[in-house]
């Protein structure tokens, strides 16, 4: 990419992180309550009802941007956060989010209804429920700051005053304040940047705040850097491997939020040997993953192999240690063909592109010509592709034995290495009675130290299911 | 009353009779056996109607200004099919939810290959034929080829003349009256496609960005130049490098037109026009989808004003 693609996405980048920062904060304040009170789908709720109004307003004539569809879209929408400030009195066999769901439902099902008598609605509920972050511009992130600044610092004064938390009518006028602000935010936010941001955001960095941290200037400090953190390596993400914006972010909030957990888990089992429990569940994990693998490999060779298709793709070279030399050789020569048919055929398409409006255009006859052609060099594309998924399948069927071996062994090898490594170190620390499990994955260790065994050990591994039982003792372990 | 008075008499009486019959006879062939013919789009309809009249009374399945491709089948449509004596249908993967409607009819005639199915799509010369899927560019999932042909005014002769061969089977006795409508029909666009080149030859070549690839054989008719698509895979919305390319595209080929369809999202659109300062012409890709769009020849009418205007507006 040169510089003024660079600076084209600058242009818009720059601005759309903005707004992210921007969201993910007024999210993490919404989102911490959200959590409290456990009304997690409220925000698509209200969402949803306030399209609902729009959907209203359309039906009724008014354009879209005009003050009426606003009107009755921000009517709905907090009509809709009154009633569910009354979920407080609703009794506890009803779940608050089987209120929630039916509304969101509802709302949903009589959009639908209304805009099957007025064409062009659907699209014009579309347009309120999937924002694009990329087409913010400045404008609108400066008339959209203040209304955000105001309601989550009226968030962070009423949950100081203890309000929230108030039993009787006091604690009900806290909730219709907060329901009555949220829905402001959703439906404002979800405009920009789509329901499924806007959940991610509402959610993910309020859960790491919450593990983190106890209180709440803690919990949003937290929460906002790496909600700020997962945001800016989503769009980043987008950006260098050309994704959908939304989805990438959303991605990187969940991994986010993984990792988080996963460091709260190993953290939480006292500080010394963390990394060491960390690399024994990855052994593990990567072990149990070959061992399927392995398993797969036997029971069906030729079908898809996700681990070895998943390695071959990110290094080919893989697939020459497997293929003999004359397989090898038909294998390049059909993906060599396959490219010259794909890019013959895509000549032709450029050509008929072009020929639209360049020159003296084709003629119908000339057009069948060229599709028919571009369709046989399709059609034998796809022949040479038959031919190196042929190629491939033949050879892991016939090394099926050999590679499931080399992948238990590996998977052995990874679930026990840094199991013993553990053990040595733990040994040392304290004195610790050996349990059956570890006594078992011991001797396996051991024999699978011996080259000659090695693959007879895989082998019977592989085909019994011992090599499924082999992780798990020492997963309940990890667990105890 | 003065047959009243002459009935008297045998001999009239039977002319009387003789006489109702006819008025009977001449009326079952007029009004009352009216052809009920189902589409799938309403640009199918309006084509249909140009060559039956009244003599056929022609019904669209979907709605103007609805996805479809994406059209989800009501009760309503079932009873439609179910009286109906010809279907036609945009075949090219465009509207395949009719398959499962037809099988649930279970009337032989109107499946595919029957006496009364019409794929108004038999013959034409279709554009981006992949077989298989080619790489991700074109932005459609239509390996068959890019539906949308009928946005070329000149492929209404082949489509006029698919739903004229079903209806020269089925129903003779009109094949004179059919046959000079369509040719009196056929007449009429050619005098509009010279009208409408003329009027959009300035702009031959010109470069536009387009939403998503509906326009190919439109941009193939008349000259157009459509450099890119917002929207390159369907239903997936731009990705931050996709949007700096078009930007790029912009304004390297000083873009000055952006082509959206109502129904389609305004969004990135917008703002890409709002950047190269260009105009945005709304275009209907189908009857009735936009105001003044009532039929097939005000389909263009309206869509070739729409983008002289916005060619003048950024020109100036």
């Amino acid at each position: 990419m040169n510089d003024f693609a660079m600076n084209d996405a600058l242009t818009f980048l720059l601005p759309a992180a903005t707004a992210m920062l921007m969201l993910v904060a007024v999210h993490l304040v919404f989102g911490l309550q959200v959590l409290r009170r456990g009304v997690v789908f409220a925000d698509l709720a209200l969402a949803q009802v306030a399209a609902l109004g729009a959907t209203v307003a359309f039906a009724l004539g008014h354009p879209p941007a005009a003050a009426a569809a606003f009107g009755w879209s921000a009517g709905c929408a907090l009509a809709a956060a009154l009633f569910l400030s009354l979920l407080r009195f609703c009794p506890a066999r009803i779940p608050r989010e089987a209120v929630i769901g039916t509304i969101y439902v509802l709302a949903a099902a009589g959009a639908l209804l209304i805009v099957e008598k007025s064409p062009q609605g659907a699209e014009h509920i579309r347009q309120m429920l999937t924002g694009s972050i990329l087409t913010v511009g400045w404008e609108r992130i400066a008339r959209i700051a203040p209304l955000y600044a105001a309601l989550s610092g009226a968030q962070i004064a009423l949950s100081r005053a203890r309000l929230t938390g108030a039993a009787g009518w006091r604690g009900w006028a806290g909730e219709v304040v907060f329901y009555a602000s949220f829905a402001l935010v959703v439906t404002t936010s979800v405009a920009l940047a789509g329901v499924l941001l806007v959940f991610a955001l509402l959610i993910m960095p309020a859960a790491i705040g919450v593990l983190y941290a106890e209180r709440l200037p803690a919990q949003l400090a937290i929460g906002w850097a790496m909600g700020a953190l997962a945001s800016a390596a989503g769009l980043a993400a987008s950006y260098a491997w050309d994704l959908s914006p939304g989805a990438a972010i959303v991605c990187a909030l969940g991994a986010t939020l993984a990792c988080a957990a996963l460091g709260k888990w190993l953290a939480g089992r006292g500080r010394r040997g963390a990394l060491g429990r960390a690399a024994r569940g990855l052994g593990l994990a990567v072990g149990a993953a070959l061992a399927i693998s392995a398993a797969w490999l036997i029971i069906a060779p030729r079908s898809d192999q996700p681990l070895l298709d998943t390695l071959e793709y990110a290094w080919p070279g893989v697939r020459w240690a497997y293929l003999t030399e004359r397989e090898a050789g038909t294998f390049i020569e059909a993906e060599q063909f396959a490219a010259r048919y794909r890019d013959e055929a895509e000549k032709l398409n450029a050509l008929e592109r072009r020929s639209r409006w360049q020159g003296n255009g084709l003629s119908d006859d000339e057009l069948r010509a060229l599709s028919s052609f571009a369709q046989s060099y399709g059609e034998m594309r796809r022949g040479e592709e038959f031919v190196m998924h042929e190629v491939r399948a033949r050879a892991r069927e016939r090394l099926r034995w050999c590679l499931a071996g080399l992948a238990c062994l590996g998977g052995l090898l990874l679930a026990g290495l840094p199991q013993g490594m553990w053990r040595v170190r733990s040994a040392a620390s304290q004195p610790e009675t050996p349990s059956s499990a570890q006594s078992f994955d011991t001797v396996s260790f051991r024999d699978a130290s011996s080259p000659s065994s090695r693959v007879t050990l895989a082998l019977s591994a592989a085909s019994s299911p011992t090599v499924t039982s082999a992780p798990e003792p020492a997963a309940k372990d990890a667990v105890a | 009353m003065d047959t009243a008075v002459v009935s008297w008499r045998p001999g009239v009486r039977k002319a009387r009779a003789a006489l109702i019959l006819l008025a009977l006879l001449l009326l079952s062939g007029h009004g009352l056996a009216a052809m009920r013919v189902v589409t799938t789009t309403t640009d199918l309809k309006s084509l249909t109607e140009a060559i039956g009249g009244d003599r056929l009374s022609v019904a669209a399945l979907v709605p103007p200004g609805t996805d479809a491709e994406e059209y989800a089948v009501r009760p309503g449509d079932l009873r439609r099919v179910r009286d109906a004596q010809l279907v036609v249908r945009v075949g090219v993967d465009y509207d395949l939810w009719l398959d499962p409607l037809l099988l649930q009819v279970g009337n032989p005639a109107l499946a595919r290959g029957g006496a009364a199915h019409v794929d108004a799509s038999y013959a034409i010369a279709l554009l981006e034929v992949r077989g298989a899927a080619i790489g991700d560019a074109g932005g459609h999932a239509h390996g068959s080829g890019n539906p949308h042909y009928w946005l070329d005014p000149a492929n209404a002769e082949i489509i006029t003349g698919n739903i004229l061969e079903a209806l020269l089977r089925l129903d003779p006795g009109n094949a004179r009256f059919y046959e000079q409508r369509r040719l009196d029909y056929l007449a009429l666009l050619r005098t509009k496609i010279e009208l409408w080149t003329r009027q959009l030859a300035p702009y031959a070549g010109k470069a536009i960005v387009a939403y998503h690839n509906d326009w190919a054989y439109f941009a193939r008719r008349f000259r157009l130049n459509i450099a890119d698509f917002v929207e390159t895979r369907p239903g997936v919305p731009p990705s931050p490098a996709h949007l700096a390319t078009l930007l790029a595209l912009t304004r390297e080929n000083n873009i000055r037109v952006f082509v959206r369809e109502p129904q389609q999202p305004a969004p990135q659109i917008e703002f890409l026009a709002a950047r190269a300062s260009a105009q945005v012409a709304l275009l209907a890709a189908n009857v009735g989808s936009l105001p003044g769009t009532e039929d097939y020849v005000a389909l263009f009418e309206v869509n070739i004003a729409s983008l002289r205007k916005a060619f003048a507006a950024a020109t100036t």
